[in-house]
Protein backbone atom coordinates (compact mmCIF):
# COMPACT_ATOMS: atom_id res chain seq x y z
CA UNK A 1 0.00 0.00 0.00
CA UNK A 2 1.56 3.40 -0.78
CA UNK A 3 1.11 6.28 1.26
CA UNK A 4 -1.37 7.54 -1.03
CA UNK A 5 -3.51 4.47 -0.93
CA UNK A 6 -3.26 5.14 2.60
CA UNK A 7 -4.05 8.94 2.77
CA UNK A 8 -7.39 8.19 0.40
CA UNK A 9 -8.31 5.17 3.23
CA UNK A 10 -8.00 7.75 6.24
CA UNK A 11 -10.50 9.95 3.91
CA UNK A 12 -12.86 7.16 2.84
CA UNK A 13 -12.95 5.89 6.35
CA UNK A 14 -13.65 9.69 8.05
CA UNK A 15 -16.30 10.59 5.39
CA UNK A 16 -18.38 7.64 5.60
CA UNK A 17 -17.63 6.29 8.98
CA UNK A 18 -17.09 9.00 11.10
CA UNK A 19 -13.38 7.34 11.59
CA UNK A 20 -9.73 8.48 12.07
CA UNK A 21 -7.45 6.42 11.08
CA UNK A 22 -4.37 7.22 12.42
CA UNK A 23 -0.47 6.47 10.33
CA UNK A 24 0.44 4.02 12.48
CA UNK A 25 -2.21 1.84 11.36
CA UNK A 26 -0.94 1.29 8.23
CA UNK A 27 0.36 -2.51 8.79
CA UNK A 28 -3.23 -3.47 10.42
CA UNK A 29 -4.95 -1.87 7.59
CA UNK A 30 -2.96 -4.05 4.99
CA UNK A 31 -3.17 -6.64 7.05
CA UNK A 32 -7.11 -6.32 7.21
CA UNK A 33 -7.33 -6.19 3.80
CA UNK A 34 -5.62 -8.91 2.73
CA UNK A 35 -8.64 -11.46 3.49
CA UNK A 36 -10.86 -8.46 1.39
CA UNK A 37 -8.71 -8.70 -1.61
CA UNK A 38 -8.89 -12.20 -1.55
CA UNK A 39 -12.63 -12.78 -1.22
CA UNK A 40 -13.49 -10.16 -4.33
CA UNK A 41 -11.05 -12.18 -6.63
CA UNK A 42 -8.40 -9.27 -6.89
CA UNK A 43 -4.42 -9.89 -6.88
CA UNK A 44 -3.23 -8.36 -3.72
CA UNK A 45 -4.60 -5.39 -1.73
CA UNK A 46 -2.54 -2.50 -4.17
CA UNK A 47 -5.31 -4.41 -7.49
CA UNK A 48 -7.99 -3.76 -4.93
CA UNK A 49 -7.34 -0.34 -3.73
CA UNK A 50 -6.58 0.81 -7.59
CA UNK A 51 -9.99 -0.96 -8.72
CA UNK A 52 -11.40 0.93 -5.83
CA UNK A 53 -10.19 4.65 -6.34
CA UNK A 54 -10.98 4.27 -10.41
CA UNK A 55 -14.90 3.32 -9.75
CA UNK A 56 -15.64 3.19 -6.38
CA UNK A 57 -18.16 0.88 -6.24
CA UNK A 58 -20.51 1.46 -2.67
CA UNK A 59 -20.65 -2.44 -1.54
CA UNK A 60 -16.33 -3.00 -2.11
CA UNK A 61 -16.12 0.37 0.06
CA UNK A 62 -18.47 -0.72 2.15
CA UNK A 63 -16.29 -4.09 2.58
CA UNK A 64 -13.22 -2.22 3.33
CA UNK A 65 -14.77 0.06 6.27
CA UNK A 66 -15.84 -2.24 7.84
CA UNK A 67 -12.74 -4.32 8.13
CA UNK A 68 -10.98 -1.54 9.63
CA UNK A 69 -13.46 -0.45 12.21
CA UNK A 70 -12.23 -2.23 15.56
CA UNK A 71 -15.34 -5.21 16.01
CA UNK A 72 -14.11 -5.87 19.85
CA UNK A 73 -17.33 -6.29 22.52
CA UNK A 74 -17.91 -9.10 24.86
CA UNK A 75 -20.76 -9.78 26.80
CA UNK A 76 -21.32 -7.82 29.66
CA UNK A 77 -18.49 -5.48 28.77
CA UNK A 78 -17.29 -3.39 32.33
CA UNK A 79 -20.33 -5.10 34.22
CA UNK A 80 -21.42 -2.21 36.10
CA UNK A 81 -23.71 -0.50 33.18
CA UNK A 82 -26.03 -3.39 33.41
CA UNK A 83 -26.02 -3.74 36.77
CA UNK A 84 -26.80 -0.33 37.31
CA UNK A 85 -29.59 -0.70 34.15
CA UNK A 86 -31.06 -3.70 35.96
CA UNK A 87 -30.99 -2.46 39.66
CA UNK A 88 -31.66 0.98 39.51
CA UNK A 89 -32.73 2.03 35.87
CA UNK A 90 -35.39 -0.25 34.68
CA UNK A 91 -37.41 -0.30 37.83
CA UNK A 92 -38.11 3.20 37.60
CA UNK A 93 -38.83 3.23 33.55
CA UNK A 94 -40.95 0.57 33.67
CA UNK A 95 -42.74 2.14 36.39
CA UNK A 96 -43.14 5.46 34.39
CA UNK A 97 -44.08 4.10 30.95
CA UNK A 98 -48.28 3.74 30.94
CA UNK A 99 -47.85 0.40 28.49
CA UNK A 100 -44.22 -0.92 30.77
CA UNK A 101 -42.37 -0.84 27.57
CA UNK A 102 -39.28 0.00 27.38
CA UNK A 103 -37.16 0.74 24.38
CA UNK A 104 -33.33 0.43 24.64
CA UNK A 105 -30.43 0.91 21.63
CA UNK A 106 -27.59 -0.63 21.59
CA UNK A 107 -25.94 1.82 19.13
CA UNK A 108 -22.62 0.59 17.43
CA UNK A 109 -23.31 -2.93 18.86
CA UNK A 110 -20.76 -4.88 16.28
CA UNK A 111 -21.44 -8.55 16.60
CA UNK A 112 -24.37 -8.20 19.23
CA UNK A 113 -23.19 -9.26 23.10
CA UNK A 114 -24.32 -5.69 24.09
CA UNK A 115 -27.40 -5.98 22.65
CA UNK A 116 -28.34 -9.47 24.20
CA UNK A 117 -26.11 -8.35 27.85
CA UNK A 118 -29.22 -5.61 27.56
CA UNK A 119 -31.83 -7.98 27.34
CA UNK A 120 -30.57 -10.60 30.36
CA UNK A 121 -30.74 -7.51 32.20
CA UNK A 122 -34.02 -6.91 31.46
CA UNK A 123 -35.15 -10.50 32.02
CA UNK A 124 -33.48 -10.16 35.38
CA UNK A 125 -35.16 -7.14 35.79
CA UNK A 126 -38.64 -8.75 35.52
CA UNK A 127 -39.26 -5.40 32.83
CA UNK A 128 -41.06 -5.28 29.37
CA UNK A 129 -37.85 -4.51 27.50
CA UNK A 130 -37.49 -4.10 23.48
CA UNK A 131 -33.63 -4.02 22.20
CA UNK A 132 -32.71 -2.56 18.72
CA UNK A 133 -29.03 -3.28 17.89
CA UNK A 134 -27.30 -1.24 15.23
CA UNK A 135 -24.37 -1.48 13.67
CA UNK A 136 -21.85 0.35 11.03
CA UNK A 137 -20.72 -3.89 9.70
CA UNK A 138 -23.04 -5.63 7.88
CA UNK A 139 -20.85 -8.93 8.72
CA UNK A 140 -21.35 -8.00 12.45
CA UNK A 141 -24.76 -7.50 12.00
CA UNK A 142 -25.12 -10.72 10.65
CA UNK A 143 -23.55 -12.47 13.03
CA UNK A 144 -25.38 -10.85 15.58
CA UNK A 145 -28.38 -11.80 13.79
CA UNK A 146 -27.49 -15.98 13.74
CA UNK A 147 -26.76 -15.60 17.56
CA UNK A 148 -24.33 -18.39 17.67
CA UNK A 149 -21.55 -17.99 19.32
CA UNK A 150 -18.19 -19.63 19.69
CA UNK A 151 -16.97 -20.84 23.00
CA UNK A 152 -14.40 -18.05 23.78
CA UNK A 153 -17.16 -15.83 22.54
CA UNK A 154 -20.13 -16.88 24.90
CA UNK A 155 -17.41 -17.05 28.15
CA UNK A 156 -16.45 -14.06 27.73
CA UNK A 157 -18.13 -11.73 30.57
CA UNK A 158 -20.64 -14.67 31.28
CA UNK A 159 -21.01 -17.00 34.17
CA UNK A 160 -21.50 -20.63 33.47
CA UNK A 161 -24.76 -20.12 35.10
CA UNK A 162 -25.77 -17.45 32.67
CA UNK A 163 -24.50 -19.67 30.02
CA UNK A 164 -26.64 -21.93 30.73
CA UNK A 165 -29.56 -19.63 31.67
CA UNK A 166 -29.65 -18.02 27.92
CA UNK A 167 -27.76 -20.27 25.73
CA UNK A 168 -28.17 -23.72 24.08
CA UNK A 169 -25.58 -26.16 22.55
CA UNK A 170 -25.76 -25.80 18.64
CA UNK A 171 -23.02 -28.23 17.33
CA UNK A 172 -19.45 -27.21 18.91
CA UNK A 173 -21.02 -23.41 19.29
CA UNK A 174 -23.86 -21.44 21.38
CA UNK A 175 -27.27 -19.93 20.27
CA UNK A 176 -29.07 -17.81 22.08
CA UNK A 177 -32.41 -19.50 23.44
CA UNK A 178 -35.59 -18.13 21.63
CA UNK A 179 -36.80 -16.35 24.82
CA UNK A 180 -33.95 -14.43 24.85
CA UNK A 181 -33.67 -13.80 21.07
CA UNK A 182 -37.49 -12.08 20.87
CA UNK A 183 -36.70 -9.11 22.86
CA UNK A 184 -33.88 -7.89 20.47
CA UNK A 185 -33.61 -6.94 16.84
CA UNK A 186 -30.49 -6.22 14.78
CA UNK A 187 -30.47 -3.81 11.80
CA UNK A 188 -27.67 -2.11 10.18
CA UNK A 189 -27.50 1.60 10.21
CA UNK A 190 -25.21 4.37 10.20
CA UNK A 191 -25.01 7.01 13.17
CA UNK A 192 -23.87 9.60 10.93
CA UNK A 193 -27.03 9.23 9.50
CA UNK A 194 -29.54 11.99 9.97
CA UNK A 195 -32.71 10.29 11.94
CA UNK A 196 -35.00 9.51 8.95
CA UNK A 197 -38.48 8.44 11.36
CA UNK A 198 -39.57 9.29 14.83
CA UNK A 199 -38.64 6.31 16.49
CA UNK A 200 -37.25 6.98 20.71
CA UNK A 201 -35.24 5.60 23.07
CA UNK A 202 -35.65 5.67 27.06
CA UNK A 203 -31.86 4.11 27.49
CA UNK A 204 -29.57 4.13 24.50
CA UNK A 205 -26.42 2.67 25.03
CA UNK A 206 -23.30 3.72 23.11
CA UNK A 207 -20.27 2.21 24.13
CA UNK A 208 -16.67 2.53 22.80
CA UNK A 209 -18.34 3.41 19.32
CA UNK A 210 -17.16 7.48 19.39
CA UNK A 211 -13.95 7.78 21.18
CA UNK A 212 -11.99 6.96 17.78
CA UNK A 213 -14.51 9.71 15.67
CA UNK A 214 -13.49 12.62 14.68
CA UNK A 215 -14.54 15.88 16.73
CA UNK A 216 -16.79 17.20 14.22
CA UNK A 217 -18.38 13.73 13.67
CA UNK A 218 -18.57 12.92 16.92
CA UNK A 219 -20.64 16.08 17.78
CA UNK A 220 -23.08 14.74 14.76
CA UNK A 221 -23.00 11.04 16.27
CA UNK A 222 -24.02 13.10 19.89
CA UNK A 223 -26.58 14.92 17.86
CA UNK A 224 -28.13 11.93 16.63
CA UNK A 225 -28.63 10.45 20.16
CA UNK A 226 -30.50 13.03 21.46
CA UNK A 227 -32.83 13.35 18.97
CA UNK A 228 -33.19 9.38 19.81
CA UNK A 229 -33.47 9.82 23.45
CA UNK A 230 -36.27 10.36 25.22
CA UNK A 231 -36.17 13.78 27.36
CA UNK A 232 -36.23 11.62 31.03
CA UNK A 233 -33.62 8.79 29.10
CA UNK A 234 -30.35 7.69 29.80
CA UNK A 235 -27.11 7.80 27.56
CA UNK A 236 -24.10 5.26 28.23
CA UNK A 237 -21.05 5.92 26.72
CA UNK A 238 -17.44 3.75 27.58
CA UNK A 239 -16.97 3.97 31.09
CA UNK A 240 -13.49 5.16 29.72
CA UNK A 241 -15.39 8.35 27.63
CA UNK A 242 -16.01 12.17 28.54
CA UNK A 243 -17.60 14.18 26.39
CA UNK A 244 -15.56 17.62 26.37
CA UNK A 245 -17.33 20.28 24.30
CA UNK A 246 -18.40 18.26 21.83
CA UNK A 247 -22.10 18.46 22.50
CA UNK A 248 -23.82 20.41 25.05
CA UNK A 249 -27.16 18.13 25.21
CA UNK A 250 -25.99 16.04 28.13
CA UNK A 251 -24.73 15.99 31.34
CA UNK A 252 -23.01 13.26 32.96
CA UNK A 253 -24.71 11.58 36.16
CA UNK A 254 -22.56 11.82 39.03
CA UNK A 255 -21.39 8.99 40.94
CA UNK A 256 -22.37 6.62 37.49
CA UNK A 257 -19.39 6.51 35.28
CA UNK A 258 -20.12 6.64 31.62
CA UNK A 259 -23.94 7.58 32.80
CA UNK A 260 -25.11 10.78 30.80
CA UNK A 261 -28.48 12.72 30.91
CA UNK A 262 -30.03 15.13 28.59
CA UNK A 263 -28.82 18.57 29.67
CA UNK A 264 -32.24 21.17 30.67
CA UNK A 265 -31.36 23.34 27.13
CA UNK A 266 -31.53 20.46 25.55
CA UNK A 267 -35.25 19.32 26.62
CA UNK A 268 -37.85 19.55 23.79
CA UNK A 269 -40.62 21.89 25.03
CA UNK A 270 -44.40 20.30 24.90
CA UNK A 271 -46.37 21.30 22.07
CA UNK B 1 -2.36 -7.17 52.53
CA UNK B 2 -0.85 -10.77 51.98
CA UNK B 3 -1.19 -11.75 48.43
CA UNK B 4 -3.98 -13.99 47.10
CA UNK B 5 -3.15 -17.29 46.57
CA UNK B 6 -4.06 -19.89 43.73
CA UNK B 7 -4.03 -24.13 43.31
CA UNK B 8 -4.86 -25.10 39.72
CA UNK B 9 -5.42 -29.29 40.10
CA UNK B 10 -4.88 -30.25 36.61
CA UNK B 11 -3.06 -33.85 35.33
CA UNK B 12 -1.85 -31.65 32.33
CA UNK B 13 1.45 -30.31 33.10
CA UNK B 14 0.99 -28.20 30.28
CA UNK B 15 -2.42 -26.58 31.16
CA UNK B 16 -0.71 -25.98 34.55
CA UNK B 17 2.08 -24.00 33.00
CA UNK B 18 -0.65 -21.79 30.61
CA UNK B 19 -3.03 -21.42 33.56
CA UNK B 20 -0.11 -20.60 36.07
CA UNK B 21 1.22 -17.89 33.15
CA UNK B 22 -2.41 -16.11 33.35
CA UNK B 23 -3.01 -16.38 36.90
CA UNK B 24 0.61 -14.92 37.99
CA UNK B 25 -0.52 -12.38 35.44
CA UNK B 26 -3.63 -11.19 37.51
CA UNK B 27 -1.41 -10.92 40.30
CA UNK B 28 -1.73 -14.58 42.66
CA UNK B 29 0.60 -16.37 44.08
CA UNK B 30 0.25 -20.35 42.40
CA UNK B 31 0.85 -23.68 43.41
CA UNK B 32 0.11 -26.71 41.43
CA UNK B 33 -1.68 -30.66 42.10
CA UNK B 34 -1.85 -33.34 39.62
CA UNK B 35 -4.79 -34.60 40.63
CA UNK B 36 -7.85 -34.19 43.55
CA UNK B 37 -5.80 -36.53 45.97
CA UNK B 38 -2.85 -34.36 46.31
CA UNK B 39 -5.37 -31.01 45.95
CA UNK B 40 -6.77 -32.22 49.00
CA UNK B 41 -4.02 -32.78 51.03
CA UNK B 42 -2.67 -29.64 49.99
CA UNK B 43 -6.06 -28.06 50.99
CA UNK B 44 -6.00 -29.55 54.19
CA UNK B 45 -3.14 -27.53 55.11
CA UNK B 46 -3.84 -24.92 54.02
CA UNK B 47 -7.10 -23.50 51.98
CA UNK B 48 -6.13 -20.99 48.61
CA UNK B 49 -8.11 -18.39 47.90
CA UNK B 50 -8.88 -19.36 44.32
CA UNK B 51 -9.33 -23.35 42.54
CA UNK B 52 -8.92 -23.74 38.98
CA UNK B 53 -9.92 -27.41 38.93
CA UNK B 54 -9.65 -30.28 36.08
CA UNK B 55 -12.63 -32.54 36.02
CA UNK B 56 -10.90 -35.48 34.39
CA UNK B 57 -7.90 -36.97 36.75
CA UNK B 58 -6.27 -39.94 37.81
CA UNK B 59 -6.36 -41.28 41.52
CA UNK B 60 -9.31 -38.38 42.40
CA UNK B 61 -11.31 -36.34 39.92
CA UNK B 62 -12.12 -33.11 40.18
CA UNK B 63 -15.99 -33.28 40.95
CA UNK B 64 -15.02 -35.88 44.15
CA UNK B 65 -12.20 -33.44 45.03
CA UNK B 66 -14.45 -30.41 45.15
CA UNK B 67 -16.98 -32.07 47.22
CA UNK B 68 -14.59 -33.55 49.90
CA UNK B 69 -12.76 -29.93 49.81
CA UNK B 70 -16.12 -28.27 50.33
CA UNK B 71 -16.92 -30.26 53.45
CA UNK B 72 -13.31 -28.99 54.96
CA UNK B 73 -13.40 -26.46 57.92
CA UNK B 74 -13.43 -23.23 55.79
CA UNK B 75 -14.38 -24.99 52.54
CA UNK B 76 -17.14 -23.03 51.63
CA UNK B 77 -14.54 -20.02 51.55
CA UNK B 78 -12.67 -20.62 48.43
CA UNK B 79 -13.52 -19.71 44.94
CA UNK B 80 -13.20 -23.25 42.95
CA UNK B 81 -13.88 -22.53 39.07
CA UNK B 82 -14.17 -26.01 37.03
CA UNK B 83 -12.03 -26.22 33.99
CA UNK B 84 -12.96 -29.35 32.08
CA UNK B 85 -13.24 -29.91 28.10
CA UNK B 86 -16.63 -31.14 29.25
CA UNK B 87 -19.25 -28.90 27.24
CA UNK B 88 -22.77 -30.68 27.83
CA UNK B 89 -25.03 -28.66 29.74
CA UNK B 90 -26.15 -31.43 32.27
CA UNK B 91 -22.38 -31.84 32.90
CA UNK B 92 -21.81 -28.11 33.37
CA UNK B 93 -24.75 -28.64 35.54
CA UNK B 94 -23.83 -31.08 37.77
CA UNK B 95 -20.25 -28.92 38.81
CA UNK B 96 -22.12 -25.90 39.51
CA UNK B 97 -24.52 -28.30 41.93
CA UNK B 98 -21.47 -30.05 43.43
CA UNK B 99 -20.40 -26.91 44.40
CA UNK B 100 -18.36 -24.80 41.43
CA UNK B 101 -18.86 -21.19 41.68
CA UNK B 102 -17.81 -21.32 38.27
CA UNK B 103 -17.37 -23.30 35.37
CA UNK B 104 -14.71 -22.82 32.66
CA UNK B 105 -14.73 -24.56 28.88
CA UNK B 106 -11.47 -25.84 27.68
CA UNK B 107 -9.62 -24.24 25.73
CA UNK B 108 -9.85 -20.95 27.79
CA UNK B 109 -7.66 -17.85 27.31
CA UNK B 110 -6.81 -15.05 30.08
CA UNK B 111 -9.64 -13.01 28.82
CA UNK B 112 -12.18 -15.26 29.92
CA UNK B 113 -10.29 -16.41 33.37
CA UNK B 114 -10.06 -12.30 34.22
CA UNK B 115 -13.63 -12.35 33.29
CA UNK B 116 -14.65 -15.47 35.18
CA UNK B 117 -12.69 -14.23 38.58
CA UNK B 118 -13.99 -10.93 38.63
CA UNK B 119 -17.83 -12.58 37.92
CA UNK B 120 -16.87 -14.45 40.88
CA UNK B 121 -15.88 -11.57 42.76
CA UNK B 122 -12.12 -12.79 43.27
CA UNK B 123 -10.83 -10.31 41.42
CA UNK B 124 -11.70 -6.33 40.63
CA UNK B 125 -14.06 -5.84 37.26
Amino acid sequence: MTPDDFDKLQTLLATRAGYRLARDRIHLAEHRLGPIARREGYANVEALLANLWAQPVASLAWAVIECLLNPETWFRRDRTPFNVLEKELLPALAQARADGRVRIWSAGCSTGQEAWSIAMAGKAAGAHVEVIGTDLAQRAIEKARSRIYSGFEVQRGLTAHAMLRWFEPAEDQWRVRDELAEKVRFGRSNLLDEPTDDVRFDVIFCRNVITDMEPQRRARVLDGLERRLVDDGCLFLGVDERLEGETVAFRPVNGRKGLYVKAPSSLRRAA
Amino acid sequence: MSVSTCLIVDDSRIIRKVARRIVEGLGYEVDEAADGAEALAYCTSALPDVLLIDWNMPVMDGLSFLRRMRALPGGDRPKALFCSIETRPEKIAEALAAGADDYVMKPFDGDILQSKLSEVGAIAA
